[in-house]
């Protein structure tokens, strides 16, 4: 799910093509239920008599290419199995997932979401195993309600330490974050890399 | 005098059930009302019919893998806090948290909620057992929407073993129990694991990475700490156990009119 949204996301910023854009991007999100309703947007594209058309260069053909490519992909991901996701083995969506690719916790800046208020303390789940508990900011702190998203900055996925004559780790139970500060429209200060939370 | 007749007529009652557990698991419900007649050779073949087929409820059409990575099934613990009998499931370490592999998962949770379906199929109870404080209501919940028992309390030491005593003669024990997490809080195993091996109670349990899995009957290794992840569970068992009493009802109207049909001599 968060791959699809970078997918999409990073369609909507890089073409200029508004209207195949739009296309692209439905089609994406509508892939899963119907993938035969977008064969006629493809279609009247593809269907334009290509003899009376000025053969396309450079970007513009390397992208009717790609989203060709990618819609026979989907089609026939849509007839075999119930969504493309079937067919990835357990290894590649490791491997693909957000977890993975953000490598060591520390310092990651990643996006959470308050699933539970008590006074003062916010227990915010970004995605891992284990969720954490953040104090609420002095300064503006009504913003931050249950279902808020959050801005924070990872330390370790899951507090744990050996203690003395012990044969196992002790754990927390929970994660350890630091909160940067509400989730607020795009800005310049965010970063690139945040994670999406997987909904 | 009418009490002591009672109290008789109702012993020959449980001696039966006891006499007769073994061939027919039968709930109090329909001991009560007796609901279609049929004879022991509609019943038989009612019984062995799920045994033909290895998935007779299609309960793999139920979950994916995609919907068990969704949930985060595959986290486990820290390497420092594995149990050494949860390698052979673990896919590997990555950045010293254990990733449980997803493909044993698959079919040992094929085994454990098929298993649950026959058990429920055949009129047995359930108990869920789960000390997770944060997920006690959810499994309470689940257990009610279908129709089984639940346990998120303290346990009491002699609840299985010494259950004649504590709740009176004659009282029934679960045919299955299923832990949502096979811990107490202070990590040590519950006690309900032990207990039930010993009084022969079949087990089908959550075990992570820092879980012992070795009296486990059915294990399915999986993540117990995340509120997607035991969400997902507990909608799996819920749904595999309302499949299976909906079949069971389908069969018996069917074998019954079947039997209905032919002239029994």
């Amino acid at each position: 799910m968060a791959a699809l949204c970078k997918v999409v996301s990073s369609l909507r910023t890089g073409a200029c093509f508004n209207c195949v854009t739009a296309n692209s991007s439905l089609f994406i999100r509508k892939s899963f239920y119907c993938s035969d309703s977008s064969a006629p947007p493809g279609g009247t594209e593809a269907a334009a008599p290509p003899a009376a058309e000025r053969p396309k260069s450079g970007f513009a053909a390397a992208f009717e290419l790609q989203s060709d490519l990618r819609r026979r992909e989907e089609r026939s991901a849509g007839r075999s199995g119930s969504s493309a996701g079937e067919q990835q083995s357990f290894a590649s969506l490791l491997r693909r997932s957000p977890l993975v690719q953000m490598g060591p916790a520390k310092d990651k800046v990643v996006v959470g979401k308050i699933f539970h208020v008590t006074q003062d303390d916010l227990y915010i789940d970004f995605g891992g195993k284990f969720h954490c508990v953040c104090a609420r900011p002095a300064a503006g702190g009504e913003k931050f309600q249950r279902g808020g998203r959050v801005r924070l900055r990872l330390e370790d996925l899951e507090l744990t330490g050996r203690f003395l004559g012990a044969g196992t780790d002790t754990t927390l139970l929970e994660a350890q974050a630091a909160l940067l500060g509400p989730l607020d429209g795009p800005g310049p200060g965010r970063d690139p890399k945040a994670k999406e939370t997987q909904t | 005098m009418a009490a002591r007749v009672l109290t008789k007529g109702l012993w020959g009652l449980r001696n039966s059930r006891f006499v007769t557990v073994r061939h027919q698991y039968a709930t109090a419900a329909s001991i009560k009302s007796p609901q279609i007649q049929m004879d022991s050779n509609a019943m038989e073949k009612m019984l062995n019919q799920p045994l033909q087929t290895p998935d007779f409820f299609r309960l793999s059409e139920l979950y994916s893998l995609k919907d068990l990575f969704d949930a985060r099934v595959h986290l486990g613990h820290k390497k420092g806090c594995r149990h050494r009998l949860m390698g052979p499931y673990l896919f590997g370490c990555r950045l010293e948290q254990d990733i449980i592999d997803l493909d044993q998962t698959m079919e040992l949770l094929q085994a454990a909620l098929n298993f649950t379906a026959h058990v429920a199929y055949r009129g047995g109870i359930i108990l869920f057992v789960s000390r997770r404080r944060q997920f006690g209501h959810l499994v309470e919940c689940t257990a009610q929407d279908c129709g089984e028992y639940a346990h998120t309390r303290y346990w009491q030491g002699g609840l299985l073993t010494n259950a004649p005593i504590q709740y009176g003669p004659g009282v029934r024990l679960p045919d299955l129990v299923i832990f949502l997490s096979t811990l107490n809080n202070v990590f040590q195993q519950h006690v309900a694991i032990r207990d039930a091996a010993k009084m022969n109670i079949p087990t089908v349990g959550v075990v992570d990475s820092n879980c012992n899995p070795s009296l486990v009957t059915y294990p399915v290794p999986g993540n117990d700490d995340t509120p997607a992840a035991v969400e997902l569970y507990c909608r799996l068992f819920k749904m595999t156990i309302n499949r299976a009493k909906d079949k069971r009802k389908q069969m018996e109207l069917l074998h019954g009119l079947s039997a209905a049909s032919t002239p029994s001599s």
